[in-house]
């Protein structure tokens, strides 16, 4: 068993899952998404993307592409998320929510992607 | 290049100036390595950039949980946006205080917490940073890239330079002065950092690696386009025999000067294609013999082949006839002894004893010359001391070995000092120069006193006392468009040719030393040799003689007044007139 391994594929994982359980629920409900659970996404995404860097391999390469995407999205997200509060004291309203939501919901696919890339890199790893 | 478009146009345009290369070249090509140092930057920052995010995380997420007031003192807590832009400022230590409502307590120690938090975050991180910029693995990376880099846009024509030591040096300083591009590898730093400091014209791309390696001298230019040869200058045998293996199967055909100091390891060599090798130890016997019987030429061997600025060296003055005295026991002094025995001089070879004593035998004073060539330079100088000292009349000939007892053979008053650099560096230096330029220079050793007396006298005549311009012109419809219509009608004398664009009563001065014709040479072609479309001219002169001489060979009107004294019209209009006129 290789700790790196491990401790990526973690990151990798949490960060899928992560932004699966904000992402989940009806999209234009503030009271269905939890802050704190965007924040925990963006940033396991971020270690997962440091976590990604240095490898010189095609795949590590994809796998550091769709890190980025989830990232980009998942700022997006919360910088949406900062801007609609300040300006509404606080309450998002419906509408901002679902743009939210659907920001982050691209990231789900990018880690979806990720969580692909590496179901298909153990399978192909051969060591016997 | 996956694009079939593409490759169809990269086919049609750019692959009939390249040169075929076997596939299996591309693996020395590394393409990945381009961006090496950015990826050992990524790969050794991940820990510390994984620190920070947590650190910033933990921090961001802990203030806005802090219970605080606002200015009514209802109860309000930071958003995660405030919290974010808070510790941006407070962990970075730009602290700009802006904050919307004064701390409660718990925020406070909270921020206070994390303040310690960052500053050990960003302390480990600029610290890696740092220790990575300074990291051996890392600056070689950054250097090779750099290297790559400047080789790739050299925009002229360059020599690959393998060894940079004294021989390398003095080449490479010389190539710079007949405004020659080079590259340089060599295996000791010191020397590269040497090259750096000298004050060359042109930048000289130069790296610090081992030339045996061949990804090496690929990374140095060898598969480039303008790499016009290669050069093994260093002092190891077997790395230039390297050189010379990777040039000759990696770009089978490029020229290629090695030097060796062993004549096994120079087979050796010239199993490979078909290198010029030179043997210094060789070499110092067939100088000795040359400056020996054809003074004159020897000193313009010395002189045509050395960097410009040089002056006439003196003429030696050798004795013809006498007995020779060889000190030393060295493979350069069993050489030199050979070589004067061949000549039918007698030789008497004195080896130094175990205590390095200096023992000349009684036979100093009734001898002709004395060779010191103990391969030891105060040994060497204490013989040509001792020689001077005893026979004031005899003539000296001694090896110089370390560059940094310069100054003391030339105080010692030695007639003929012999240096293995610098023999090596004239010869590469005249091959460079010309091909036919070496093979001209051992013929008019063996042409006779008179004929290089006379030559001597007309290149001093035309360029002065400093050393002339060598070039070659070749008289092509590319190499002088001008000059070929009028070549094609017919032969023209050569010395038509040598006008002077200014006046063409008189010559323009330049000296021509080889005709090249069909592959065969002429040397010292005489004023009313005829030269044909396809001559190559090997021309000594001033560098203003090669520009005016450029002007007869690209410039319609200059061509026709040159060969025909006839003023052309050079305007569209002079020209329409001149043909109604006719």
């Amino acid at each position: 068993m290789n700790l790196e391994k491990v401790i990526f594929g973690f990151f990798v994982l949490l960060a899928a899952t992560l932004n699966f359980g904000f992402v989940i629920g009806d999209i234009s409900d503030p009271e269905l998404h939890n802050p704190y659970e965007l924040v925990a996404a963006l940033v396991v995404s971020l270690v997962a993307t440091v976590l990604k860097f240095g490898d010189r391999t095609q795949l590590g390469a994809v796998h550091l592409a769709t890190s980025l995407v989830a990232d980009l999205q998942l700022v997006a997200a919360a910088t949406v998320w900062a801007y609609a509060a300040s300006t509404s004291d606080g309450a998002v309203s419906g509408g901002t929510m679902a743009s939210i939501v659907s920001l982050a919901a691209g990231a789900l696919l990018a880690n979806l992607v990720s969580v692909v890339l590496l179901v298909v890199e153990t399978v192909s790893y051969q060591r016997r | 290049m996956g694009n079939p478009l593409l490759t169809f146009w990269h086919r049609l345009l750019v692959a009939p100036t390249q040169r075929p290369r076997p596939a299996h070249l591309s693996l020395l090509d590394e393409p990945a390595a381009a961006s090496a140092p950015i990826f050992l930057v990524l790969r050794r920052m991940r820990a510390p950039l994984i620190v920070l995010i947590l650190i910033f995380a933990i921090s961001v997420v802990g203030l806005s949980l802090m219970p605080g007031t606002d200015a009514e003192g209802q109860p309000h807590r930071l958003s995660f946006f405030d919290s974010f832009y808070f510790m941006s400022y407070t962990a970075t230590t730009i602290g700009y205080g802006e904050i919307p409502y004064p701390f409660s307590t718990a925020q406070r120690m909270w921020v206070t917490f994390s303040i310690y938090l960052a500053v050990v975050g960003w302390a480990y991180a600029i610290g890696m940073m740092l220790a990575l910029l300074q990291d051996r693995s890392f600056r070689q990376a950054v250097a090779t890239e750099r290297f790559r880099g400047a080789v790739a846009r050299l925009p002229e024509p360059f020599l690959l330079v393998a060894g940079y030591g004294r021989t390398g040096q003095l080449v490479g300083r010389a190539l710079d002065a007949i405004g020659r591009r080079f590259v340089a590898i060599d295996i000791d730093p010191d020397r590269i950092d040497a090259l750096d400091l000298d004050a060359l014209r042109a930048d000289a791309p130069a790296l610090v690696a081992d030339a045996r390696a061949p990804a090496v001298l690929v990374r140095a230019g060898l598969l480039h386009d303008r790499c016009v040869g290669v050069l093994a200058l260093t002092d190891d045998d077997e790395a230039n025999l390297a050189v010379v293996m990777t040039t000759e199967l990696v770009r089978p055909g490029l020229p290629v000067i090695a030097r060796t100091s062993s004549v096994v390891v120079g087979d050796r060599m010239a199993a490979f294609g078909r290198p010029v090798v030179i043997n210094p130890y060789d070499d110092f016997g067939d100088h000795l013999r040359v400056a020996l019987h054809a003074p004159t030429a020897y000193q313009l061997r010395q002189w045509l082949t050395s960097p410009p600025g040089s002056r006439l060296p003196d003429v030696t003055d050798p004795p013809l006839a006498g007995s020779w005295l060889v000190v030393g026991d060295t493979p350069f002094s069993a050489e030199v002894a050979r070589d004067l025995r061949e000549d039918g001089l007698p030789v008497q070879v004195v080896a130094p004893g175990d205590d390095r004593s200096v023992d000349l035998p009684s036979g100093l004073s009734t001898a002709a010359g004395v060779v010191a060539a103990a391969g030891d330079d105060t040994f060497n100088l204490s013989v040509v001391e001792q020689a001077r000292r005893r026979n004031p009349d005899v003539f000296v000939v001694a090896q110089h070995v370390l560059p940094a007892n310069r100054p003391l053979y030339d105080a010692s008053g030695a007639d003929l000092v012999l240096v293995s650099a610098e023999v090596v560096a004239h010869e590469v230096l005249a091959r460079v120069q010309s091909p036919v330029l070496w093979q001209f220079l051992r013929d008019l050793a063996r042409a006779g006193e008179p004929a290089a007396q006379a030559l001597r006298e007309r290149l001093v005549v035309a360029c002065g006392e400093q050393v002339p311009l060598l070039w070659t012109v070749t008289l092509s419809p590319d190499g002088a468009p001008a000059l070929a219509p009028h070549l094609s009608r017919g032969p023209v004398r050569l010395a038509d040719v040598l006008r002077s664009p200014q006046h063409r009563d008189s010559p323009v001065g330049a000296v021509p030393l080889v005709l090249l014709r069909d592959g065969s040479a002429h040397h010292l072609p005489a004023d009313d040799t005829e030269v044909r479309l396809g001559d190559c001219l090997l021309l000594a002169g001033r560098p203003a003689v090669r520009r005016a001489l450029g002007t007869t060979m690209e410039d319609a009107a200059t061509a026709a007044y040159v060969l025909s004294g006839s003023e052309v019209p050079t305007t569209w209009v002079g020209r329409a007139l001149s043909r109604t006129s006719r």
